[in-house]
């Protein structure tokens, strides 16, 4: 597996004002599965999603990414597994204001060691519908487009899991849509392990596996396809 | 570097606004920096150009020129290299069209201070002829002019001029001993015409000489220091520039943290990518380097050209060396500005981006 979570559990405060944020959870995700992660905002979600992402680390518990086991490292070596394993999509589009699309991808082209070949950056770009666009910035894009292209920065130099955290949530039906199947295209052909949190259940039919939050406690749902 | 001049390029407005405060507070600094030079030239020229090494004064004068009174044969027994004697007296010179302030130095024909003439009759030894500091040509003073003195019937005649002669901020004009002593003494000249104020000395083991008792030897750059004004006016003006340097570290300071606050999400989202603190930092860092230096140098422009258009009587004079460094302080304190945008940098919580 590539993702796994042991164990692990989220705490904050202590004493009165302790909040469970993530219940004791055991997941595991494999290369080439797409996983939903749905629950109502404030169910923990994200907590599960930063925990996962190695933003920050359980309370207790282990997160294991590719044979890293999170818990073990500081902020800084934890910022290098960022990185090289994961690739993020964020609701609130994560590019960076002043860069061109092909900027994005060339500012990670500099911090990233394995960096992609032309072949691959030409590829990706035609995967994910933005050769066009590459000279263009982030505000002259549509919601959609500019999703595209956050992709397109997390599938950048092949990690092995990709974190989504609500990645149609300001896109209308068609595009949203349009994203998920990108997704689960790129998820398969790259063999990465996807995990999208969200509360869209339009989205369903594009998982593997769906999970829900409730309160922290994270379930795999198996009735949600009856 | 990279994402430094891409967000420079995207947003130039914004750093236009900063590298203009920039370029203004280093155009003050090289500005000042030019006046301290000038007006330092005024008080001390004259001393440089004698290429002098050491003055001998009497002790009670307290280092002052002007209050200094010894006997001219002192110079030979005193066994230096080189001597030269100087007699001085200040007048106001009058041409019939403009009336100036100046210094008249009596000096003895050959001895090391005697002045290189710019123009006019290298044989200037006539009669009451003088050679005159060339600031005085800029109010209209000519060779040929005769010149009526304000304490005496005695009239001069500038005979030719000479380049940087101008000690304690008035123009110096340089004249046969003699011809002094008798305007300075008047009817008591036969007592004291070998009463000149002080003797220079042309010798590097100067400090070796044997002096009299109630004299003083002093080296020149300490005689320049005591010339009235000279140092309060030097430090004045050195404060102002230090300060401006304290100055444009805060203001860049105040710029960049602003714009680094406006970004704080952007930054976490790229921490969250993984992206390190310290390749964003030192993206701050160049962004800060490019703005001093693009300000620095166009302050450095502006400067040079301004000093071209400006009249002669502001005693600007641009030394490049200094203005050089100057502007490398400049630089080095606007990084400085950038630490605390850095530590911001740092501090940043990735998690905060993702809004967990």
């Amino acid at each position: 597996m590539v993702l796994e979570l042991r164990n692990a559990k989220k705490t904050f405060g202590e004493g009165n004002t302790l909040v469970e944020a993530l219940k004791e959870t055991n997941f595991l995700v494999e290369r080439g599965e797409l996983v939903a992660v749905i629950g109502p905002s404030g169910s923990g979600k994200s907590t599960f999603l930063t925990v996962a992402g190695g933003l920050q680390s359980p309370s207790e518990g282990q997160v294991i990414i590719n044979g890293n086991e999170l818990s073990q490292l500081n902020e800084k070596q934890r910022s290098k597994i960022r990185l090289q394993e994961i690739g993020f999509i964020l609701q609130a589009s994560n590019l960076v204001p002043f860069l061109s699309v092909d900027q994005q991808l060339e500012l990670l082209n500099k911090v990233k060691k394995n960096n992609i070949s032309r072949v691959e950056k030409k590829q990706l770009y035609e995967d994910l519908g933005i050769t066009k666009l590459h000279k263009k910035y982030p505000s002259d894009l549509s919601g959609g487009e500019r999703q595209r292209v956050a992709i397109a920065k997390a599938l950048f130099s092949n990690p092995s899991i990709i974190l989504a955290d609500e990645p149609t949530a300001s896109l209308d039906s068609d595009r949203a849509f349009e994203v998920m199947e990108l997704l689960q295209h790129e998820t398969k052909s790259k063999q990465t392990a996807t995990i999208v949190v969200t509360h869209d259940t339009r989205l369903i039919k594009y998982f593997d596996k769906v999970y829900k939050m409730t309160d922290g406690v994270l379930t795999l749902d198996t009735t949600i396809y009856e | 570097m990279f994402l430094a001049w891409s967000e420079i390029k995207r947003n130039k407005l914004r750093f236009l606004l900063i590298t203009s405060i920039l370029l203004l507070v280093s155009f003050l600094v090289f500005f000042l920096s030019g006046l301290a030079n000038g007006l330092a030239s005024m008080n001390r020229e004259a001393v440089d150009n004698w290429d002098a090494d050491a003055i001998v004064l009497t002790e009670e004068s307290d280092k002052s020129l002007y209050q200094s009174s010894l006997d001219k044969d002192l110079a030979d027994e005193l066994g230096a290299k080189e001597t030269a004697v100087v007699s001085q007296m200040g007048s106001i010179v009058n041409n019939g069209d403009a009336k100036k302030n100046v210094l008249l130095f009596g000096i003895n024909k050959d001895e090391f201070i005697t002045p290189k003439l710019s123009e006019g009759d290298p044989t200037f030894y006539v009669q009451n002829g003088v050679v005159a500091s060339d600031a005085l040509k800029d109010d209209g003073f000519k060779i040929g002019d005769t010149l009526e003195l304000s304490s005496s019937d005695t009239e001069l005649t500038i005979v030719g001029f000479t380049e940087k002669a101008r000690f304690n901020a008035a123009p110096v004009l340089y004249m046969k001993l003699n011809d002094l002593q008798k305007i300075k003494f008047g009817e008591s000249y036969e007592m004291n015409k070998n009463m000149v104020n002080a003797i220079i000395i042309k010798d590097s083991k100067w400090i070796n000489l044997d002096i009299p008792k109630d004299t003083e030897i002093i080296k020149s750059e300490t005689f320049i220091e005591n010339l009235p004004g000279y140092t309060e006016q030097n430090l004045t003006v050195t404060y102002m520039i230090y300060f401006l340097f304290v100055i444009s570290a805060a203001i860049v300071a105040i710029f960049l943290y602003v714009l680094t606050v406006q970004k704080i999400s952007m930054f976490g989202l790229m921490k969250a990518q993984g992206i390190s603190s310290s390749y964003l930092a030192k993206s701050v860092v160049a962004q800060t380097f490019i703005l001093a230096l693009i300000g620095v140098v166009l302050g450095f422009g502006l400067t040079l050209l301004a000093g071209s258009f400006l009249p002669s009587a502001v005693p600007v004079q641009f030394d490049l060396p200094a203005m050089l460094s100057y502007g490398l302080v400049l630089i080095a304190v606007s990084i400085a500005g950038a630490v605390i945008s850095v530590w911001t940098i740092i501090r940043i919580d990735p998690l905060k981006a993702i809004g967990g």
